[in-house]
């Protein structure tokens, strides 16, 4: 085969594949019908109406909301020091806690959802809320010290220990001088924590109570009950929120080079 | 590099100190678990969890279906990133663009679409009727294949990043100069890219595999009880069995293949770092 009629065919199959499914929820998210079908019945805007009329949909929405910005703000107050000491100070141990603050990332979310619940909620009584954000923090963690870790090293050391020599404290050198310069690979971090997070589904799977759920939980239990187009309408959402999102980091902060 | 090592402490404890009782202790005596009996170490748990028959099948599918997607995700990887490296630099930021883009959206979404494709009125059956190849609908959903499919498309960016970026660090020259020499397509791709772009290979084969390994939302969508996989397997066993030490079973195989897997890209990428 040659390159000219290989190359698109491959591209289109591919990429076909990707993507192609995308849009087949998009399309019957607008079906008119009663039940999820493709090619859609009719165009309608009442599936996506009904998305927002759903009560356990803007609880598990706030809930989710509210575990991704506070999960990452917590795991970048946590993070960005660690990383500043990761990478400036002669830190001992230091392999032990890059070790121990990465390992989230690779642990499976379901045993880590399972192990809060064992050994953290039922024996201590935690509120799950609560131990919903722990788990969220501790997820994001690793994310975040990598994120900054990287934007760090980028960034000379020398200018701060100029700003210490000229007098400035350690800690004024720090928020006057370093902030400023990793500012946008905080906000990369922030960026994508807030994403890992809020599609994260197995931390979550065993941690959820009555009237306490994130939104993906919520959408993969309305899918088993109910057969109609909202949960499809619902993701095609979703998944444009978190395409903009990333599309403006991509636009103002470069954001693939922190990723 | 400042020396004050109680100023350093003072900065990255908290983090690590956090790290250890939200995420590692708990994980550790979840693990630990498994490993006890009646108030003394042993692996009875292990071989209970493996005489049954339910469990040996699950275990073996897992791993299958975790390979099975592995080895397609590269035959297709290879194809995809060497159309897309061969592409004019600004075509090649889009089709870049277009492949990391599903890795943004939510992965229940991603998997959803499949139900609409692959359901009993779903694109496929419609068009085997339309065309007369079936007479009912086939059922799709809740069979290896279905799985197979969802956890394909979920993984396949990932291989053919890490492709594109071996190939894009081969020497330019070394395709023309075995094509010149008389080489032929199969000769070249067995004898020069493959060789040249194996660290990628294994960087891509290591992230699907595991990524399949692990997945959970895939299987319970697309599987369902049918199609249990070891992460459905183990969710299955707490919340209808209550069995937690099946299910400490189940995360410690689950644990040590991520850990073989996380230690070898750690390895590949020191040894890449030296040259």
């Amino acid at each position: 085969m040659t390159p000219r009629i290989f190359t698109p065919l491959v591209l289109f199959l591919v990429i076909g594949f990707l993507i192609g499914p995308f849009f087949i929820i998009v399309a019957a998210s607008l079906s008119g019908g009663e039940t999820l079908a493709f090619p859609p019945q009719g165009f309608s805007l009442k599936w996506v109406a009904k998305v927002f009329t759903v009560e356990s949909f803007q609880e598990s929405f706030a809930i989710s909301m509210l575990l991704a910005i506070g999960g990452t703000a917590a795991a970048l107050v946590l993070g960005v020091p660690a990383s500043y000491a990761l990478s400036r100070y002669k830190l001992p141990f230091g392999e032990t806690i890059r070790t121990i603050v990465s390992l989230p990332i690779i642990v499976p979310g379901i045993i880590v959802g399972l192990a809060l619940l064992r050994y953290i909620v039922v024996p201590f009584g935690l509120n799950i809320t609560l131990t919903l954000f722990l788990a969220h923090t501790a997820l994001v963690l690793p994310y975040a010290v990598r994120v900054v870790s990287a934007s760090l090293n980028n960034l000379r050391s020398d200018i701060e220990e100029a700003a210490v020599l000229l007098g400035s404290s350690r800690a004024g050198a720090f928020f006057r001088v370093v902030m400023p310069n990793i500012r946008s690979g905080i906000l990369a971090a922030f960026i994508l924590g807030f994403v890992t997070s809020f599609n994260q589904v197995p931390v979550s799977l065993f941690l959820s109570g009555p009237g306490v759920r994130t939104l993906p939980i919520d959408m993969l239990s309305y899918m088993e009950i109910t057969y109609d187009p909202s949960v499809a309408a619902l993701s095609a959402l979703l998944a444009f929120m978190s395409i903009g999102i990333v599309f403006l980091a991509e636009r103002f902060l470069g954001f693939s080079r922190y990723v | 590099m400042f020396q004050n090592r109680a100023e350093a402490l003072a900065l990255a404890l908290p983090a690590a100190v956090f790290a250890a009782i939200v995420f590692l202790a708990p994980v550790v005596i979840l693990l630990a678990e498994g490993f006890r009996s009646a108030d003394s170490w042993s692996l009875s748990a292990y071989t209970t969890f493996f005489s049954d028959p339910l469990n040996r099948t699950v275990f073996l599918r897992t791993f299958r279906l975790g390979l099975m997607v592995t080895v397609v995700s590269a035959v297709i990887g290879y194809a995809a990133a060497f159309a897309i490296v061969n592409l004019t630099p600004r075509n090649k930021g889009q089709m870049i663009g277009l492949v990391v883009l599903p890795l943004m959206i939510s992965s229940v979404a991603r998997t959803y679409a499949w139900i609409v494709i692959l359901g009993r009125t779903g694109i496929v059956n419609q068009a085997l009727q339309l065309v007369g190849l079936s007479d009912e609908p086939i059922r799709f959903l809740f069979t290896e294949t279905a799985v197979f499919i969802g956890l394909l498309q979920l993984f396949l960016p990932l291989m053919i990043l890490s492709l594109i970026s071996a190939l894009e660090n081969m020497p330019k020259d070394a395709i023309p100069a075995a094509r010149v020499l008389g080489a032929n397509w199969f000769q070249v791709f067995f004898k020069v890219i493959l060789p040249l772009t194996k660290e990628g290979l294994v960087i891509g084969g290591t992230l699907v595999f595991t990524g399949s390994l692990t997945a959970y939302i895939t299987p319970a969508i697309l599987g369902g009880s049918k199609v249990l996989m070891l992460e459905t397997l183990l969710y299955q066993r707490v919340t209808v069995a209550n069995d937690f030490v099946a299910a400490s079973v189940i995360a410690f195989i689950l644990i040590v293949m991520s850990f073989a897997a996380n230690l070898l890209l750690k390895r590949l990428a020191t040894a890449r770092n030296k040259r």
